[in-house]
């Protein structure tokens, strides 16, 4: 690394290390409004006879809603000057590239998640690397991510990325 | 409700039905609401011009990855299985642009008697790819052709 790296010794060091741990109950409500505000009617996510007849116990959440379960509570003075809650790239701040976006996201489904099942998510840093691309440098930061429900039972793990921009 | 899509009915090159969606900044606030997502550059045009350097808000990447999520799993209707999805934000998109959301099957196989099948994905404006990706679904067998593997399997023990 060197001393006009956009990536800080503090973050470096995180590498490895679990950057997030957070628990939250999957809910039926939640989802729902989720999936109306993707346009996304799928009566397996809004209807528990057409979901019993396909062969679930019930309704389920939608495979792309559950990374949403766990998300916590920020009040508005803690949240960072662009808005954002921080919750998301489990506290990682990069001073020389505070602009964020979302790089990309690859996951597999286990098992379906069902309302008030209870999941754990445990994410960890994967790896920082400064990277140079089309509109400049920039900081690309990768997670593995895994969500247990309340048996310990894996219902999905997921790799993500984050784009930091000076 | 249309045909359940079964494994068998699939071939290599067949395109998914694709979705066309132009998101207004309503969704763009309901989806902000849904998924407790604060970013500025998605409802302040002065953040995300000034500070940010765009032309306009931007349509959340993961609206985006829920589209073309949505446009798979209308696809392979209520006996299919979304196995893996996997997405890259390659270009923003601004609220009232036409996107398309679709995919390919690229390849599709057997293992442990469940029918997967692979696909190419890719959220478009146009001509570029805003969002490619990959993705695989397990689609249930046609009842006759499920029938006759256990008819085999039963012939062979």
């Amino acid at each position: 690394m060197t001393d006009d790296s956009l990536i800080d010794a503090e973050s470096a060091a995180r590498v490895g290390t679990v950057a997030a741990r957070a628990t939250g109950e999957v809910h039926r409500l939640q989802w729902q409004r989720w999936a109306a505000a993707v346009g996304d009617h799928n009566p397996l996510w809004f209807d528990a006879d057409y979901a019993r007849v396909n062969g679930y116990d019930d309704v389920i959440c939608p495979p792309l809603f559950l990374q949403y379960v766990i998300l916590g509570v920020t009040s508005l003075d803690e949240l960072r000057p662009d808005g954002s809650s921080g919750a998301v790239s489990g506290g990682l701040a990069f001073p020389r590239a505070p602009r964020r976006m979302a790089g990309g996201e690859s996951t597999t489904f286990h098992l379906p998640a069902y309302h008030r099942d209870e999941v754990e998510m445990v994410r960890t840093i994967s790896s920082i690397v400064e990277k140079e691309g089309r509109s400049g440098r920039f900081v690309l930061v990768t997670w593995h991510t895994t969500y247990r429900n309340q048996r310990s039972e894996l219902v999905a793990e997921a790799t993500t990325s984050m784009i930091a921009r000076p | 409700m249309t045909a359940q899509l079964c494994y068998d009915d699939v071939e290599l090159g067949d395109e998914i039905q694709p979705l066309v969606v132009t998101v207004d900044q309503t969704q763009m606030f309901f989806f902000s609401a849904a998924t407790y997502n604060g970013h500025r550059i998605h409802y302040e045009k002065d953040w995300a011009t000034t500070v940010e350097g765009y032309d306009d808000v931007l349509v959340q990447g993961p609206l985006q990855s829920a589209l073309l999520a949505r446009a798979i799993t209308d696809w392979i209707g209520g006996r299919g299985r979304l196995v893996r999805y996997s997405v890259q934000n390659r270009a923003v998109a601004y609220p009232g642009e036409v996107l398309t959301f679709g995919g390919v099957v690229t390849a599709k196989r057997l293992e442990a008697g469940v029918g997967l099948v692979d696909l190419e994905i890719a959220g478009r404006r146009g001509e570029d790819v805003l969002m490619p990706g990959t993705a695989t679904v397990a689609l249930p067998r046609q009842p006759a052709l499920a029938r006759g593997e256990v008819d085999q399997r039963d012939g062979a023990s």
